[in-house]
Order: structure tokens, then C-alpha cells, then sequence
């Protein structure tokens, strides 16, 4: 899928990262390399380099180095470092207090937990590796500012150490337009937190999130997940592949599972839940609040290619006697999501149809004017559930509406198809996916 | 409806439809995980030692469920490949010296899948400088132009043709107390022949491809440790029914060939189902040989492909044109062209398909050390990791699978230089 939005942080941050160029110092580099103190006397070597992510730090400091002695690994602090060059660490003292490395919160090894993992470059929207990281000092303080992606620090890594001395950067993103995450889950700790959640990635579109998603390894994908609002969360989910998005909620817990789907609009819900095993779909439907959940059955009462099954439950509904400005007050008032809103379903008393007003009509209309001095001819079309989706097309194209009314034989509003939801079926998908395995 | 059909049919083709009623869709996913080194090296089996490996194929077994189980368990509880785990968890030298070795051993199984086709087609009297060239530009195309869901169920269905092999064990009419004593007790010989076999045995049925691709699977499934008891005991049927049927090859093949030598042509291989199918055994060889290996000529590259992009960090479900993945394509390009060409030498097709599989029996062992580190790892699987238990009966396990692919390799190696051991 070609992108063509580019978030405007992009040119403003890059100059940064050019001005420190000559004094990058590799971390693929460093690792392994001696550690000297103040008198010239080798103390061991560099095991790992620890950062602190912190969500006002841009490029997150270094708080300190875990020394390799012998078979020991222990921790030197910052403030104990005189200055790390691309061979050595010098120390600034000849005794340390040598304590066994514990990680503190926030803290992350940039080589254990950051190289070779996965990262979001933000500005690209895509998953990178890091294939080394770069730091340098900004302001007297030593900091993470970059990381490479390309394929030339793997191979530099692959040779001999003395290769390594001096690094030449490939393909350096600037630290501040990528998105990290917290690191390995040890001792089995499954708390994921977002390292520092860049404000860009909010920015980005919900179909460029859910490529991420699809990109991602399982705890990063949940680790995405939970920095988003709700709202956004549920948007690029709804982007995502289905056979993608049914993994993910196979794979979330119901409560999360359960929680994003009510999120959800009820169609695209009730499209992720047919596939899935009865038994998550029967849990899920569970823990999904009861209005929601009773709009997500409607649609999956009904067959797949059928109107039924592509519409949305979502129905603003007045009746004829109403005025126009009560209506607009639901309108404002009502906290359901807008865009599936297109028009409001007039009804009379025993709820049967009588018109579909579209919303153009209704703001154009004096706050005092009654909805049924409204209705003009021609009459509304409807569509039965068990419509297929061809016939629906025809009667969208016949009507030239934005959208369409499910009604049943009694022409009771069952629903409402909206033209994207119809393209979103019709056509095939845009991102075409390599048959990964076996009629999976 | 199926008893319906039943009754309409011969009494043979009733028993088959109460086999595939009762093992049905297990039954049929093991098959298709037997691709075309899997069927010639199970028949030669047959052929040179009767049901001498029977024995050797329980021991197989019992390592194929601890590896799978293992691989399936990674799956589940980290959520990632093994492809992107070992990027992750070893060097960047150890990582690409497992992604190496396993784009080797995948390169010779991509060999033997073209072989396969070449035997198969040669059974219809095709020759293989026509079949495999067309093979190779289907099986690019079919990947690469986006239609080859639709080819898959084709060449699954063909190679259903192999689910008659427990049938035409049955109507062989084997020595049923010779073939339970060599199932029961080892009847090993000491000879240099049956140890190059017993590595392409291990090598078929324990293939690196096949670990990666469960680890994978189960990933994509989005299975997590809530129904992963559930999952285990689908990998587990699975292992055991992908090895009863491999049984059944040895057993079928032993009973139609009484010349006890290696098996040297397909047709030779089709004369085991002559119980089921008369005089179109060779056909019904071919038409199963013919899916079989198509259906992996496309998933094993495509898994290599995979494997290599999540490591290196290519984006992993990739975009169709090249020059959004231009490194998923150029692998899995390079794969077919160089298992065609190596396949087109000429040369015994179906000795070709066995050295495949010796090929991977040797770099087995070395994946089984990665995934064993993974699987003991904590950092990795939590609480899930391997318990004392567990590490160690899979630790003997891989040290026999090594010692076994070492002597092998060892002698091949002294061999090539003139020594005899």
C-alpha cells in the first residue's frame, strides 16, 4: 500500500541527527570492548548499555553500562563513566561499588532489548529491526539518537570484531520518529507498557495502524493496542485483514477482546466475530455491553454476503411529528459514531418506515419545521436482509443515495448499508498478502 | 449421507469411507505435511529393510512429538516466529548460521519437491526436461501472481491419493506378527546403509521446515496459552497420525517388493498400491506424487522466504510488487530456479529425493538446538519453559539425533576424501 501522507514532523527533526553524524558512536560497536578505569587498568568488558524511557525524553539518556567481569555482570552508573569512545569506556575513578545489574523501571539494555527487535518507524509507517543503535552526546548528556536499519550493520556484525571499530551509518532513522517498546517480559511479567508513546503515531491513519499491527510481533501488537484510545484502536482494527484481526482477538483476552469490539461499528464487530470458534464468540458477546451486543447479533443472524450481514445497526430514528430541532439535538447529543449517520429514519407509530431524510436535507431546514413536512417524494426504497450484495449495489445506483435502509417485511429498519461498506466488500483488498501456510 | 453412499459402493471403497470418516481431517492434514521425500524415502525404507525400520520409526516418533510440542508451545506463548525469535534470542552470528543452514536444507528440499514432480510426470511418461521447467514457471507464477490458494486445494485433493496407503497396507496382507515384532523390538542392522537411512528418516519426518512452519501457523492462528492445551493435543494427534501413515508407506512397500534393495525408480515405489488400484498403482502413485510435491515446491521457498525476511526485518507480510519486497521475492525466486536446475541433472530422481532428506537430517539436529535453547528459556516462554523434566528427556533426544547425523556426516566426509571408517 503506497502512503502518501507524510506527518509533518519529519523535516523539522531530521537536521538533528545530520549535525551529530561524525560523533555517532555504534552500539553494535561498543559491546564487548574494554571497560579502563582512572588508572589505565582494564576492569572487564562492556556487556550492555542501559537507557531510561522516559515519555518527555525525545532521545532517552543513558543511565549507565552492565560490566562483564569474568563470569559477573554488574552495573557502573553514569555518573561513574569519564567517557565512552567507539573502543573503550573510560572510567572516572579507580574503586566502584561492583553490584549485580538489577533492571529498575523504565529502564531498558539497549543491546538485550532493543537491538534485533522490532521498532515502528513513525514517519514511514512501518516495522524495522533494529540492525544497531547509535548514541551520542547532546548537551554534555549521552543519549540514544538513532537507529539503523540497513543491512550493512548485519554484515559488519557478522565479521571480525576489528571491523567494527569504525561504523558507518546505512540507514539511520532519528530516534525521535521511532516507537519503542518495553522490552522482554521476564519472569514472566506480562505488564506491557508503551515505552514513551510518540504523539505521531495518534496521528497516523487507522488502515497505516493497522498494517503495524499486522507487521508486529504478538506482544508489540499489544503493547500498540493499549497506547491507542479506544476510538482509534477500533478504527485500524477494523482495517486489518480478517482472518489478521481474528488471530488478534484470539490471542487478546476476552476483556480486551470484548472491549474493542464494542468499539467497534456493530457490522465490522459482527464480521470478526463469524469466523471465530462458538465459544470465543459466545464469551465475547458476553462481556460486550448488552445494547451493543444485541446489534452485533442482529447482523450475524444474517448470512455474510447478504445486506443483513454488511449492515450497520447504528439507526438515528425519529418519528414524523418530531421537529427538526429536537432532531439535531439527538444528533449533537448522541455519542454514536457520526459517520455511519447519514440520514434519519423517519417512522410512525407502530415504528414502520415512512421516509429516509438524508442530513443534508435536515440542516437546511428550519429549527420549527415538523420531519414529515420534510418527506418528498420519490418514496424511500428499502431493501430486504436477504438481499444479496449485487442487488443491493443495483437499488444503491437506482436510488442514488449515500445509503440504503434494511428493512424487514414489515418495514421495520433492521439497519443501514452505506456505500463504503458495500466497496469495502466488493472490492478486493488493496494489500495483497503471500499465502503464508497451508489453508490458513 | 456418508452411510447412504457407503451402501452403494464395492466393499473396498466402503472401508475406505469408514477410514476417512474416522480419521478424516487429521488424517488428511498429516498427509499433506508428506511431501515427496517423505514418500520415497518412507518406500525405500520399505523396499531395502522391510519392516526392519519400524522399530527406528517408533523412536521417530516418540522425537517428533517432543519437537513439535516444543515448537508449538513457543508459538503459543511468544506470539512471534521462529525465524524473528532466534534474531531476537542468540548473535547475529548464530542467528544467521541458523538461517543459513536452514535456507540449505530447505534449498535441498525444494530439490527434492521438483524431483518428485519430474518421477510423478515420468510415470505418465513425461520427460523431466519438459516437466520441470513448466513446474517451475506454475509454481512461480501461481505464488507470485496471487492464485495459488486456489491451486493449493487442487494439489491437496491429488495428493489424497496417498491416504490408500493404509489400505493397501491392509490388502497386502502383511506377516501382521512380523511386522508388530519389528515395530515392537529393534531389529537394527549395522550397516553403513542403514544409518544413511535412518538419518534421511529422522531428516523426513523431523524437517527444520516443518518446525518453523508449525511455530509459524500457530503465530498467524493467533493461538495464546488459553487454548494452547488444546492446540497441543491437535500437535500432538498430528505427529502421531503424520508418522502412522509413514508406517504404513514402510509396511505396504515391504509387502509389494521382496527384492530387498534400495528402490531406484517410482515405478518400482508404485507397485505398493497395486492392492488398491490394480494396474493404475503407477498412476495413482503419480497423480498423489504429482500434488504432494507441488503443494510443498510452493511452501517450502515460500517458509524460507518467510523466515529470512522476519529475521532480517523486511516487512513481513509483504506487498505485492517487487519493489515493495524485494527481498521475499528474490528468495523465494532463487529458491525455485536453483531447485529446478538441480533437480533437471541428470541422475537417479528418486536417490535425489533420499540425499535430500539425508541432507536434512544433518542440519536437523543443529535447528534442534536452537529451538530446545528456546524452549528452556524463560525470557521467552515464562513460566511455559521447559521444566527439568522435560529439558532432559529432550536433550537425549537431540544428542541421539546428533550423534546419529555426525557418524553419518563423518563418514560421507571421509569418504569424499578416500578414507573408509
Amino acid at each position: 500500500m503506497v502512503h502518501k501522507f507524510h506527518l509533518p514532523s519529519k523535516r523539522k527533526k531530521e537536521p538533528r541527527l545530520k549535525e551529530l553524524r561524525g560523533s555517532l558512536i555504534s552500539l553494535a560497536g561498543v559491546i564487548g570492548r574494554k571497560v579502563i578505569n582512572q588508572e589505565g587498568q582494564e576492569l572487564g568488558t562492556v556487556s550492555d548499555l542501559v537507557c531510561h524511557w522516559d515519555n518527555n525524553d525525545t532521545y532517552p539518556p543513558l543511565t549507565g553500562i552492565i560490566l562483564r567481569l569474568s563470569r559477573r555482570k554488574v552495573w557502573l552508573s553514569i555518573s561513574s563513566i569519564e567517557k565512552i569512545t567507539p573502543t573503550k569506556v573510560l572510567l572516572n575513578s579507580a574503586k566502584f561499588d561492583l553490584r549485580e545489574f538489577k533492571p529498575r523501571s523504565g529502564e531498558v539494555r539497549l543491546s538485550k532489548d532493543v537491538l534485533d527487535h522490532q521498532l515502528i518507524d513513525v514517519d514511514g509507517a512501518r516495522v524495522v529491526r533494529a540492525s544497531d543503535l547509535y548514541i551520542a552526546s547532546i548537551n554534555d548528556q549521552v543519549r540514544l539518537v538513532g537507529v539503523d536499519i540497513g543491512f550493512k550493520p548485519l554484515l559488519r556484525r557478522l565479521g571480525p570484531n576489528s571491523l567494527r571499530v569504525r561504523a558507518i551509518p546505512d540507514s539511520v532513522i532519528d530516534w525521535a520518529t521511532i516507537q519503542s517498546f518495553g522490552g522482554d517480559n521476564e519472569n514472566n511479567n506480562h505488564q506491557l507498557k508503551l515505552s514513551s508513546s510518540r504523539q505521531e503515531l495518534r496521528r497516523m491513519r487507522p488502515g497505516e495502524i493497522a498494517d503495524l499491527l499486522e507487521d508486529l510481533g504478538r506482544n508489540e501488537r499489544q503493547e500498540l493496542l493499549n497506547s491507542l484510545t479506544p476510538a482509534l484502536a477500533a478504527d485500524a482494527l477494523e482495517e486489518m485483514e480478517p482472518k489478521e484481526l481474528e488471530g488478534l482477538l484470539r490471542e487478546s483476552s476476552v476483556a480486551e477482546g470484548a472491549n474493542y469490539l464494542s468499539n467497534m461499528e456493530p457490522d465490522e464487530a459482527a464480521d470478526a466475530l463469524r469466523d471465530l470458534d462458538d465459544d470465543l464468540r459466545r464469551n465475547l458477546l458476553k462481556k460486550i455491553p448488552k445494547n451493543i451486543a444485541r446489534q452485533i447479533k442482529k447482523v450475524l443472524d444474517y448470512e455474510e454476503e447478504t445486506a443483513g450481514g454488511i449492515m450497520t445497526t447504528a439507526l438515528l430514528i425519529a418519528k414524523g411529528s418530531d421537529n427538526v430541532k429536537s432532531v439535531k439535538q439527538m444528533l449533537i447529543s448522541g455519542n454514536d459514531d457520526a459517520a455511519s449517520l447519514s440520514a434519519v429514519v423517519i417512522v410512525n407509530k407502530d415504528g414502520k418506515l415512512l421516509y429516509d431524510l438524508p442530513l443534508s436535507n435536515l440542516v437546511t431546514a428550519d429549527d420549527n419545521v415538523k420531519l414529515k413536512q420534510l418527506m418528498k417524494p420519490p418514496s424511500t426504497v428499502t431493501v430486504d436482509p436477504e438481499a444479496s450484495l449485487k442487488e443491493v449495489a443495483e437499488l444503491l445506483i437506482e436510488s442514488r443515495a449515500t445509503s440504503i435502509v434494511v428493512a424487514d417485511s414489515s418495514e421495520k429498519p433492521l439497519g443501514r448499508i452505506l456505500a463504503d461498506d458495500l466497496l469495502d466488500v466488493l472490492l478486493p483488498k488493496e494489500r495483497f498478502h503471500f499465502p503464508r501456510l497451508l489453508s490458513s | 449421507m456418508i452411510s447412504e453412499l457407503k451402501n452403494r459402493l464395492p466393499k473396498r471403497s466402503r472401508f475406505l469411507i469408514s477410514i476417512l470418516a474416522i480419521a478424516g481431517p487429521g488424517l488428511i492434514a498429516a498427509n499433506a505435511g508428506n511431501d515427496a521425500g517423505g514418500i520415497a524415502t518412507y518406500a525405500s525404507a520399505g523396499a531395502q529393510f522391510g519392516d526392519r525400520t519400524l522399530f527406528f520409526m517408533l523412536l521417530v516418533t516418540v522425537a517428533l512429538v517432543i519437537v513439535q510440542e516444543m515448537c508449538a508451545r513457543i508459538g503459543a506463548y511468544s506470539g512471534e516466529g521462529l525465524g524473528s525469535l532466534i534474531r531476537e534470542h542468540f548473535s547475529i552470528r548464530q542467528s544467521s548460521f541458523a538461517l543459513t543452514l536452514f535456507t540449505i536444507a530447505n534449498i535441498g528440499l525444494v530439490v527434492s519437491e521438483f524431483a518428485g514432480i519430474a518421477a510423478a510426470l515420468s510415470l505418465f511418461h513425461v520427460s523431466r526436461f519438459i516437466s520441470i521447467p513448466i513446474a517451475a514457471v506454475v509454481v512461480w507464477s501461481l505464488v507470485v501472481f496471487g492464485s495459488y490458494k486456489r491451486a493449493e486445494q487442487l494439489f491437496l485433493v491429488l495428493s489424497l491419493a496417498f491416504i490408500t496407503y493404509p489400505i493397501a497396507a491392509v490388502l497386502s496382507h502383511p506377516n501382521l506378527g512380523q511386522v508388530s515384532s519389528n515395530l515392537v523390538i529393534p531389529h537394527f542392522v549395522f550397516s553403513k546403509d542403514f544409518l544413511l537411512l535412518g538419518v534421511a528418516l529422522i531428516g523426513t519426518t523431523i524437517t527444520p521446515y516443518m518446525q518453523f512452519y508449525l511455530a509459524g501457523a500457530i503465530t498467524d492462528k493467533g493461538v495464546g496459552p488459553a487454548e494452547y492445551p488444546k492446540e497441543r493435543r491437535g500437535t500432538i494427534i498430528g505427529s502421531i497420525l503424520a508418522n502412522l501413515v509413514s508406517i504404513f508407506i514402510i509396511v505396504a512397500t515391504a509387502a509389494a517388493i521382496t527384492k530387498r534393495a534400495p528402490l531406484t525408480s517410482a515405478t518400482d515405489a508404485a507397485q505398493a498400491l497395486k492392492p488398491v488400484a490394480g494396474k493404475f498403482a503407477a498412476q495413482l502413485f503419480g497423480i498423489g506424487l504429482l500434488g504432494a510435491s507441488a503443494l510443498a515446491a510452493a511452501i517450502v521457498p515460500l517458509s524460507t522466504a518467510y523466515a529470512v525476511s522476519e529475521a532480517i526485518g523486511s516487512e513481513r507480510s509483504v506487498s505485492k510488487t517487487f519493489r515493495e519486497a524485494p527481498i521475499f521475492i528474490s528468495l523465494f525466486t532463487f529458491q525455485i530456479i536453483v531447485g529446478a536446475t538441480v533437480a533437471l541433472i541428470p541422475g537417479n530422481l528418486i536417490k535425489t529425493l533420499i540425499n535430500t532428506q539425508v541432507l536434512n537430517g544433518i542440519i536437523t539436529p543443529i535447528i534442534l538446538i536452537y529451538i530446545l535453547k528456546l524452549a528452556n528459556s524463560k525470557n521467552v516462554l515464562g513460566d511455559a519453559a521447559n521444566g527439568l523434566v522435560f529439558k532432559t528427556i529432550a536433550t537425549i533426544c537431540i544428542a541421539a539425533i546428533g550423534a546419529l547425523s555426525l557418524i553419518v556426516t563423518i563418514n560421507t566426509v571421509s569418504g569424499w576424501l578416500g578414507l573408509s571408517i
